[in-house]
């Protein structure tokens, strides 16, 4: 996107419309998986 | 790169169990490793760690599936969209595979978000739709929430990427209106489960976003009120990043309300935390701001002090567009003030960063 130093009104204030949030993204986690492999195993035992 | 290739090729050459073994602790041993990397936030290890995961390969589809994953995340968070997209792909086409429903509901999402950056929403809309589905049909609250976050958000990105042509807020076409909307209502339909689930952290993340909605359809009340509870959480969490541009937000709402001063006040502790984070281009944008808000409330004296600081970190940033701007400001305030030889000196200097950047609006403007 082309910037201009002459800017709108709204863009005195802000770029973008507002600082946005993080996006939240799903993790999958080999060491959380192992984890619970290993207690199904433990648990499987007793 | 093909799902569980290295899984054919290893059976193809039929390794002993003895090998296999080993390969198998390898893979495992590097992927951690890529895991914690990206987890200290050194992205760009991380991947290196993970494809030398997935050279030495796994039977294990479950882990194969969590590397994918995160290698589109590390590339997600390094900004290289189509690697991102790539890897997610794979981890979804994987889990479909295995039938893996909670799997795929996550690769969903992540896909989402990454379609969602790219700019291309009616994709992401699928996703996350497809999200929401697997979801609600294993009854998982918190995986609905984080659809409704995500759907949320490619709305309101999508009405974002119709409507900047430097309309006012709440005076964009009706597409893009509608768009807004539909991102609020989902907003509010994430902020119902997670207020039902205790999620503190995930209501100051959607109050954030739903301020700006109702930002940009005009709603400043609305906004103020969401940016409120924003920073309320922020602080809570001690999380001044989000307490800055919770501040940051609500200065800019307060403008539209006419209520420079407060809205002055929010932009110093923007200003405050920005310095106490080291931010410097944040500290500049705060700087403008105020210099702006200044000016509209006639206080031209103090509109110069806060331009001229913002002129210095855009020079030392090597921000010429910042520069320009601030030197357009100052040649107003001092124009107002009747500083004719300073009105003139910054005019002449705003001229020639627009001629030195190629930026023909600002040059005629500059000439007015």
């Amino acid at each position: 996107e082309a910037k201009s130093s002459a800017v709108a009104s709204s863009q005195i204030f802000h770029s973008d419309g507002g600082e946005m949030e993080p996006e939240t993204m799903e993790i999958k986690s080999v060491s959380e998986y192992f984890t619970k492999m290993h207690m199904g195993s433990v648990m499987s035992r007793q | 790169m093909d799902t569980g290739g290295s899984v054919v090729s290893m059976r193809a050459e039929e390794p002993s169990f003895h090998v296999r073994y080993r390969m198998e602790v390898s893979c495992l041993e590097l992927a951690l490793e890529g895991e914690r990397l990206c987890k200290v936030g050194d992205y760009r290890a991380g991947v290196s760690f993970f494809e030398a995961a997935i050279q030495v390969g796994t039977e294990d589809l479950q882990v194969l599936s969590a590397i994918y994953s995160q290698l589109g995340n590390a590339y997600f968070h390094l900004h290289d969209y189509t690697k991102a997209l790539e890897f997610h792909r794979h981890d979804l086409t994987l889990t479909r595979t295995i039938g893996d429903l909670l799997g795929e509901a996550k690769a969903s999402g992540n896909l989402g978000n990454t379609l969602k950056v790219l700019g291309r929403f009616d994709e992401a809309v699928v996703c996350c739709q497809r999200h929401l589905d697997i979801a609600r049909d294993i009854n998982d609250k918190v995986g609905q929430a984080r659809a409704l976050y995500n759907f949320g958000n490619v709305y309101h990105a999508k009405g974002k990427s119709i409507c900047w042509s430097g309309a006012e807020p709440g005076d964009f076409p009706e597409e893009v209106m509608t768009a807004l909307r539909k991102a609020a209502e989902y907003y509010e339909a994430n902020l119902a489960i997670v207020k039902e689930l205790g999620d503190r952290a995930a209501q100051g993340r959607t109050y954030g976003n739903l301020g700006n909605t109702h930002y940009l359809l005009g709603n400043f009340r609305k906004a103020v009120a969401s940016h409120e509870q924003r920073l309320l959480i922020a602080k809570e969490f001690g999380d001044r990043s989000a307490e800055r541009r919770a501040y940051c937000n609500l200065g800019n709402a307060y403008i539209f309300l006419g209520e420079f001063e407060i809205a002055a006040e929010h932009y110093k502790r923007t200003l405050q935390l920005a310095r106490q984070l080291k931010d410097r281009a944040v500290e500049a944008q705060a700087c403008y701001s105020l210099g702006n808000t200044y000016t509209l409330l006639q206080d031209y004296e103090r509109a110069i002090d806060y331009h001229l600081k913002h002129l210095i970190i855009a020079q030392d940033l090597n921000d010429r567009i910042g520069e320009g701007r601030a030197c357009w400001s100052l040649g107003n305030a001092h124009t107002a003030l009747g500083n004719h030889d300073q009105a003139m000196h910054f005019a002449e200097k705003h001229l020639e960063i627009c001629k030195e950047t190629g930026d023909r609006s600002g040059e005629l403007t500059a000439r007015m």
